[in-house]
């Protein structure tokens, strides 16, 4: 640390660890540099001119397009006369697979043929759940309302009984075919749910789940929008299969988290325990499907839009302490953390400058206490201030 | 970017591919692709040649496997490879590119990303100056600035791209920066906000 005390801005930008720390910091780079700005602060002047002059030079790059990337390859393939697509088809797969759990960093790709066709409550994914009341809607298409702040149901293993909250419901499935049921959970909600096969589901504010009474089916299928954490009892006869959006999560029995709100651009699928394989299904001319077989304490994320996939290994805890009524972040953006807690206490908070939510944010947040209270612990942590408006939103200013 | 701690990665990498290995070079290929064309784009406007010169320096790769050397840096090799297939393509469509040294070709450093976001609000007279001083740099100070901020590439590795000594490429990259200084030092009210806002991220 002593070297870099004459350092000007320019010697700064020669240095390695620096540029690392501005351009793909690693916790390594980022205690180091916080605690040599906060030991030197006589330095921040050489440091801040470094980082603009950085992020000057810094410029937009072209990227291939995954169907760019499959192409050129494939022209790479065919010259080197490997002719058999399925072949090749699996050398892509396990290159990616390989190199999402050994390498970081790395964008990849992956292909393989489409195989399961997809089941039948497409319906679901086009209702919203807004601020909606919770409830519980059964297959003869009436309505329970659940009417506590975090409510319980569980349903017996035939699926014809189920306790809401203490009260017991029947439900009769007459015929041979699946009963399904749903469960609507507005913001300032959560829900836990054992279904007829023992696995729980803990779904978040803001979510829905889509799920037969019992499963008769060869495969468990349910359906998911927003984010749920799933302790998935064990069956190996039927694998387990969680539909979010695009993507597609397989599984015998382990536990994971599911990120899948329609308005956020990721899909996150966190994995605690167990084996799951993630798979996505893709749009566009070459309409694949990519899989990935995830190792616990893998993280990855999905971005619909552009169909790319990051992988990173993660403290689990931080992402599935929702449940205990604990939001845990680490470096997250200032955005990100506030969108939860918009969905948690079905609040509106707004920025005053979006440049805020950039700020990073470690730490804890308690979701007992009022979100007036969240926020002031927010603010000890980066450079803002709260005002509540009449109407009752918030609007958070930077300092 | 890249880290330091991939080099045995590399090695064995490389070694797998150079022993017929061709699920590896998959592994390479992904890996990257997206840098190989985007350093590609910056000589070449026509991304349809850039994906062909990228096929092709693969192609060669496998031709060639068996005269190929060990190396603990792929990614160097594949960027050298690229500029040089790029470079002979552009002469051979182009007669008058035929008449540029390699010297003086023509590179494209974008004006940053981060300075049209709203992170920044530089005042327009800042901006001007600012762009115009990017543009005045000369292609190879331009290409090594890329070289050394995007791909994160160090001093040696730059010079062996561009055909200088270490100390040439340094120096080139080191008089970029003080022009931009000299300009940015101009004390500046909404400058300095911009910059206490990138530190306490």
């Amino acid at each position: 640390m002593e070297k870099y005390r004459d350092y000007t801005a320019v010697d700064f930008l020669n240095d390695e660890s620096f540029l690392t720390w501005l351009n793909n910091p690693t916790q390594k780079e980022n205690d180091f540099w916080n605690g040599f700005l906060k030991e030197h602060p006589y330095k921040k002047a050489e440091i801040r001119e470094a980082t603009l002059v950085f992020n000057l030079f810094h410029s937009r790059e072209e990227k291939l397009g995954l169907n760019e990337t499959y192409e050129v390859w494939n022209r790479i393939q065919r010259e080197a006369k490997v002719s058999k697509r399925t072949v090749l088809l699996k050398f892509i797969k396990y290159a990616a697979i390989f190199l999402l759990v050994f390498l970081s960093g790395g964008i990849s790709y992956y292909f393989i043929q489409h195989t399961e066709k997809p089941i039948h409550f497409e319906l679901a994914e086009t209702t919203q759940t807004g601020s909606n009341e919770a409830r519980i809607i059964l297959s003869d298409g009436s309505e329970v309302s659940l009417e506590k702040q975090i409510s319980e149901i569980s349903y017996s293993r035939n699926g014809q009984q189920l306790i809401v909250n203490n009260d017991t419901i029947n439900q009769h499935s007459g015929n041979q075919k699946e009963q399904i049921n749903k469960v609507i959970i507005p913001y300032g909600k959560k829900s836990m749910i054992m279904l007829s096969d023992g696995t729980k589901v803990w779904l978040n504010a803001g979510s829905q789940l889509i799920y037969p009474s019992v499963f008769i089916n060869k495969t468990r299928q349910v359906m998911l929008i927003g984010e749920a954490y799933f302790d998935v009892a064990k069956n190996p006869e039927k694998p387990f299969i969680v539909r979010a959006s695009d993507i597609q999560i397989q599984v015998l029995g382990t536990r994971f988290d599911i990120s899948a709100y329609p308005e956020d651009k990721m899909i996150q699928t966190v994995l605690e325990e167990g084996k799951v394989t993630l798979k996505y299904s893709g749009k566009g001319i070459l309409d694949k499907e990519y899989s990935v077989d995830m190792v616990p304490n893998q993280k990855i994320e999905f971005n619909r839009s552009t169909g790319e996939s990051k992988s990173q290994m993660v403290d689990v805890s931080k992402y599935i302490s929702w449940k205990e009524g604990m939001l845990e972040f680490e470096k997250a953006d200032l955005i990100r953390a506030i969108k939860q807690v918009e969905r948690y206490y079905d609040v509106k908070i707004r920025l005053a400058d979006p440049m805020i939510g950039l700020y990073k944010l470690s730490g804890k947040l308690d979701l007992k206490d009022e979100p007036e209270e969240v926020l002031n612990v927010i603010k000890l942590t980066v450079p803002i201030d709260w005002q509540k408006k009449s109407n009752g939103d918030f609007v958070i200013i930077g300092k | 970017m890249y880290s330091v701690e991939n080099k045995e990665d590399e090695r064995l990498i490389w070694s797998r591919f150079l022993k017929g290995d061709n699920q590896v070079l998959s592994l390479i290929y992904l890996q990257h692709s997206n840098a190989l064309f985007d350093y590609g784009c910056r000589f070449a406007v026509d991304k349809h040649m850039v994906k062909d010169c990228i096929q092709e320096v693969f192609c060669s790769l496998i031709r060639t496997r068996s005269n190929l050397g060990e190396t603990d840096n792929i990614r160097l090799y594949l960027l050298k490879s690229l500029k040089r297939k790029i470079i002979r393509e552009l002469k051979n469509v182009n007669s008058q590119s035929s008449l540029i040294t390699e010297q003086d070709f023509p590179f494209d450093l974008r004006w940053s990303e981060n300075m049209d976001d709203q992170l920044y609000d530089l005042d327009e007279e800042k901006k001007h100056l600012l762009s115009e001083a990017m543009q005045s740099l000369t292609e190879r100070q331009k290409e090594a600035i890329y070289l050394r901020f995007n791909r994160g590439l160090e001093y040696e590795e730059i010079s062996f791209l561009l055909n200088l000594n270490y100390q040439s490429s340094r120096a080139l990259i080191h008089r970029a920066i003080e022009k931009l200084r000299e300009i940015i030092q101009v004390p500046n009210k909404k400058i300095n906000h911009v910059l206490f806002c990138i530190l306490h991220q």
